[in-house]
């Protein structure tokens, strides 16, 4: 009983949130990264606070209740900061997830030494401790420090601003929950019940936030894209826009802006196609020109340069937002 | 927008009428969900008279295609308007859906 409850609870909790993700932007290749990366860093966590407790000769009270949850909390993160500088988290929804993996790992890990260094005396009572609460706190610091940090970007907040924020909130659940200052039962009650109403609304809000900014692109994508075909869009106030930047490019650029803004209205249309779909449970469909014309559109961003893309900026903002959509595509 | 349900042989056509956008799009879903609660076989979407669609009117179709799917019935939709077609053709759902040009192809095909 006492394995069931320190390793079972944590994982269904993944679970759940894996499964209430209703556009599937989580993918499974990147979930099981982010579970290595948490087992992982239990290990190098392990060494550092080993490391640091031996060379500032720190009592076990200040190692746990200070020095570890800083040192464990900044090691978990280091994923969720790689993730979204590689543009694969969009949304609070899959940060959340990504974050909780990771703190998932972490806590699957502590909690196997745990089991194997204790034998018998890794009883049901320590078991539901470390499993319903250790454990879920873990995942929750990280999910919360990535929701943090991926709203900030959104928001285009100081990048810096955002990380800070993001993990001092995670080291300070953290640091607060190894403090025990009240009985371990009621804490583990505390983050059994807090944290999935924490889910609920940043699920709630992602979603609701998701469903407006499809609703409001999509359309406004489509018939832009829908006049460069036939031949209008001189006529509308975006063409307008461009034709005002032949004083400052060169011919061949403008060129190459015009083909930019139209490949990029055409896949962003199917990447948000795919995301409809993939709410929806059908199969997504990748064309099997895609791939050509993502590179192509990676050529023509060089080939416009930084002048050229904040030139477009009115009609294309090429931001994080934008770039992990075009990702979802790849 | 307006909904009729009509019945021709084995086919439930459902003919909407007016723009399905976001503000409509919850009021249309339901009537749509309790059509396909129906467990009819063969439903058709008659678009004749439907002028705008956006995410949220899409996101209805899908979701009667999945329920479709699921029960190995068939969902067709008829008589898109030039400029709903495009937006079938370009954002790639015109691979999702069997379309047809008009009621009588849909209910023959």
């Amino acid at each position: 009983m006492a394995f069931v409850f320190g390793f079972f609870p944590v994982i269904i909790f993944l679970g759940c949130l894996f499964l209430l993700d209703s556009f599937k932007l989580v993918k499974v290749g990147l979930l099981l990264v982010c579970l290595g990366w948490g087992l992982t860093s239990t290990g190098v966590a392990y060494v550092l606070n080993t490391g640091l407790a031996n060379y500032f000769s720190l009592d076990f009270e200040t190692l746990s209740r200070y020095v570890a949850p800083a040192v464990e909390e900044v090691i978990k993160a280091g994923m969720v900061f790689f993730l979204i500088a590689r543009r694969q988290i969009g949304f609070m929804v899959d940060a959340a997830i990504y974050g909780f993996a990771i703190g998932t790992g972490f806590a699957l890990a502590e909690n196997t030494w745990y089991y194997w260094q204790l034998g018998a005396d890794f009883n049901t009572i320590l078991a539901v401790v470390r499993g319903f609460g250790t454990a879920i706190m873990h995942g929750g610091t990280m999910a919360i420090c990535a929701i943090i940090v991926i709203e900030g970007v959104q928001r285009s907040s100081k990048l810096l601003i955002s990380v800070t924020t993001g993990l001092l909130a995670a080291i300070l659940i953290h640091a607060l929950f190894n403090q025990f200052m009240v009985n371990p039962f009621i804490q583990t009650l505390l983050i059994i019940i807090l944290l999935p109403l924490v889910f609920y609304f940043v699920f709630m809000i992602s979603t609701n936030h998701l469903q407006k900014w499809l609703e409001v692109e999509f359309s406004n994508e489509v018939d832009m894209l829908r006049m460069i075909r036939k031949g209008y869009l001189k006529d509308s106030k975006a063409g307008n826009y461009l034709s005002s930047l032949k004083d400052h490019f060169e011919p061949e650029v403008l060129v190459d802006m015009y083909c930019y803004f139209s490949l990029y209205l055409e896949l962003s249309i199917k990447a948000k196609r795919n995301l409809l779909l993939k709410e929806s449970g059908i199969p997504v469909i990748i064309e099997p020109d895609v791939k050509d014309k993502l590179t192509e559109i990676k050529i023509l961003r060089k080939m416009i340069g930084k002048a050229g893309e904040m030139a477009l900026m009115p009609l294309v903002r090429m931001q994080h937002r934008e770039l992990w959509k075009l990702n979802q595509l790849e | 927008m307006n909904v009729t349900v009509i019945t021709k042989d084995e086919h439930t056509v459902v003919a909407l009428r007016g723009r399905l956008d976001t503000t409509q799009a919850d009021a249309v879903e339901k009537e749509v969900v309790e059509i396909l609660d129906q467990k009819h076989s063969h439903i058709i979407f008659d678009c004749k008279e439907m002028d705008y669609i956006s995410s949220s009117g899409l996101r209805i179709f899908l979701i009667a295609q999945k329920r479709m799917m699921a029960t190995g019935g068939q969902l067709k939709l008829c008589s898109l308007q030039a400029g709903i077609q495009e937006i079938f053709d370009m954002s790639g759902f015109s691979m999702i859906f069997s379309i047809f040009p008009d009621l009588e192809s849909a209910l023959n095909g």
